[in-house]
């Protein structure tokens, strides 16, 4: 996450301390080194446990390569999740958590959020064609793919939150959507740079597609949204220019960001960002349906909407991610199939892009407040766009470049071996997705949201997100994605 | 300050009247805006993939 502090500190005398923007980097890229470091010959990552759409368990786990298969899908799941808790625990204990409570906190998070995964790839839930109704030997089933466990992830959390909160208080420890998603966003670089190996000119024009949905984020959403808090609902610059961040940019981050950049007090955008989760969570359970309902045969344009509309990093690549699995299985139901991974790319690539600009949007703004509204001895330094800039998109970038590397850069040799372990760290970012599907939802405590009144901030939101955002983020999106189809499933 | 009271000091608070500075940021941020969509839309229309 963006924050107004420096990314590295010292504390005390000589224990290093990360924050989470760092540690996503770290750990992501770690993962990454750990799936290309199989080209040597040795398969470091393939007892990773996969989920298979199933109807018998024991059918639907195992582990990623057949190298493992002596494993089981059990022994996958249990490697999987020892894995992670290490790794997950030694990151952990650079942000100076409780590593105790943490790997138990964990263990419960990691415990739910596999098993609403597993829930979602039983065959009633996850079968989608006709053909695979027969193969499981079904009649019927709801045609979620078994992306649908994300959904299933972020109910359980959900009902966790509002049901049983001591319980969510218990597992807070291990509740870090953010840290999840970026960890999740930086091995997806790689992938991603393997799937728009295909077609490097649709990837380009992604670029500078990226730069309509920056103009958008910046220029347009937040000037209007914070003109509607501050003249319609008389919000306090301090309120509104936080709330305008979280509504148009890119959620908490964003808020936090520019809560820094303005000098507010601490409190005010760590308050919009609750907010900020819990819409977030409102729009990743419909607009993902309304675009497969409306956008099926423009998938690109569903998943640059999901990018311009859903805030959070998390919540909008997850967006991005089931509209890709409801489109792709209703067009696949229509013997169209469409190369995976596309329209998750074109949602993350305007994440990413829209994302890069934090660190710049929020200098103009420290520089307008501090020498215009607050003038104060404390001015913006440029270099606060450094300290504000999204250290997990660099894992990004770097996962891409090195994967594109491989796929364009190297033998077909190469390239034919480098792809499986991609995906080997791809089934790991779908777990990371998981957990923050789960954590989004743990964090939705929609009851006590209510009862601290935060009625005035959520009714700017609901107006500008619904009233505005979301259709002007539909229109720009289909200006300048209307017509582009991914490339087609070889 | 404590997040109860932040709370309370959200529900109470008055209007601040807009500043000539935020009135500049919000009209050249549109205008600009406008004007760069514009002509991303049109280089998109002229110079399709």
């Amino acid at each position: 996450m963006a924050t107004a502090t420096n990314s590295f500190e010292q504390a005390g005398e000589s224990r290093l301390v990360l924050n989470e923007d760092w540690l996503s980097l770290a750990i992501g890229l770690f993962i990454f080194a750990l799936a290309i470091a199989g080209l040597s010959g040795t398969d470091f990552l393939g007892w990773v446990v996969n989920t298979s759409v199933w109807t018998s368990i024991a059918a639907g786990l195992h582990p990623f390569s057949k190298i493992y298969a002596s494993l089981g899908g059990g022994g996958a799941l249990i490697a999987t999740y020892l894995a992670l808790l290490i790794i997950l625990s030694v990151g952990v204990s650079f942000l100076q958590a409780d590593v105790r409570r943490f790997a138990i906190a964990f263990t419960a998070v990691f415990a739910i959020a596999y098993a609403s995964w597993i829930a979602g790839s039983y065959a009633h839930l996850a079968a989608v064609t006709p053909a695979e109704q027969q193969k499981f030997g079904i009649k019927w089933s709801a045609g979620l793919t078994n992306e649908g466990g994300y959904v299933v992830a972020l109910l359980a959390g959900l009902v966790i939150a509002n049901f049983f909160p001591r319980f969510a208080e218990w597992i807070k420890e291990a509740v870090r959507p953010e840290l999840y998603i970026k960890i999740a966003i930086v091995i997806l670089g790689g992938f991603l740079a393997v799937t728009f190996a295909s077609r490097l000119s649709l990837a380009g024009s992604l670029v500078f597609r990226g730069i309509a949905a920056i103009v958008e984020a910046y220029l347009i959403y937040w000037a209007v949204v914070y003109f509607i808090a501050r003249k319609y609902f008389g919000f306090s610059r301090e309120w509104a220019a936080p709330l305008a961040s979280g509504i148009s940019i890119c959620g908490v981050s964003a808020a936090i960001a520019t809560g820094g950049a303005i000098r507010s007090r601490p409190s005010v955008p760590v308050l919009v960002s609750s907010l900020v989760v819990i819409f977030a969570v409102v729009e990743v359970l419909i607009l993902p349906w309304v675009a497969a309902a409306f956008l099926s045969h423009e998938p690109l344009v569903a998943g640059a909407w999901m990018g311009l509309a859903v805030k959070t990093d998390g919540a909008a690549v997850a967006a991005g991610g089931i509209s890709e699995a409801l489109i792709l299985a209703q067009n696949a139901a229509e013997g169209v199939r469409y190369q995976p991974g596309w329209i998750l790319g074109t949602t993350a690539a305007v994440k990413v892009f829209i994302d890069i600009f934090i660190g710049v949007w929020s200098f103009l703004l420290a520089y307008i407040w501090t020498n215009h509204i607050n003038v104060t001895r404390d001015k913006a330094r440029a270099v606060e766009i450094w300290h504000r800039f999204p250290k997990f998109i660099i894992g990004f970038v770097l996962t891409f470049l090195i994967g594109l590397y491989f796929a364009i850069g190297t033998s077909p040799e190469t390239v034919k071996a480098v792809t499986p372990l991609i995906g080997e760290a791809n089934v790991f970012r779908v777990i990371f997705f998981v957990l923050t599907f789960f954590s989004i939802g743990v964090l939705s405590n929609f009851r006590k949201l209510w009862a601290e009144g935060f009625g005035r901030l959520a009714a700017v939101y609901f107006v500008s997100l619904f009233g505005f955002v979301i259709w002007v983020g539909l229109l720009i999106s289909w200006i300048f994605f209307s017509g582009v189809k991914p490339p087609l499933a070889s | 300050m404590s997040k109860t009271e932040l709370q309370k000091e959200l529900q109470q608070s008055h209007a601040e009247p807009l500043l000539p500075v935020e009135k500049k940021l919000i009209g050249w941020s549109l205008g600009t805006g406008i004007v760069l969509l514009v002509i991303l839309a049109a280089v998109n229309r002229l110079y399709p993939i």
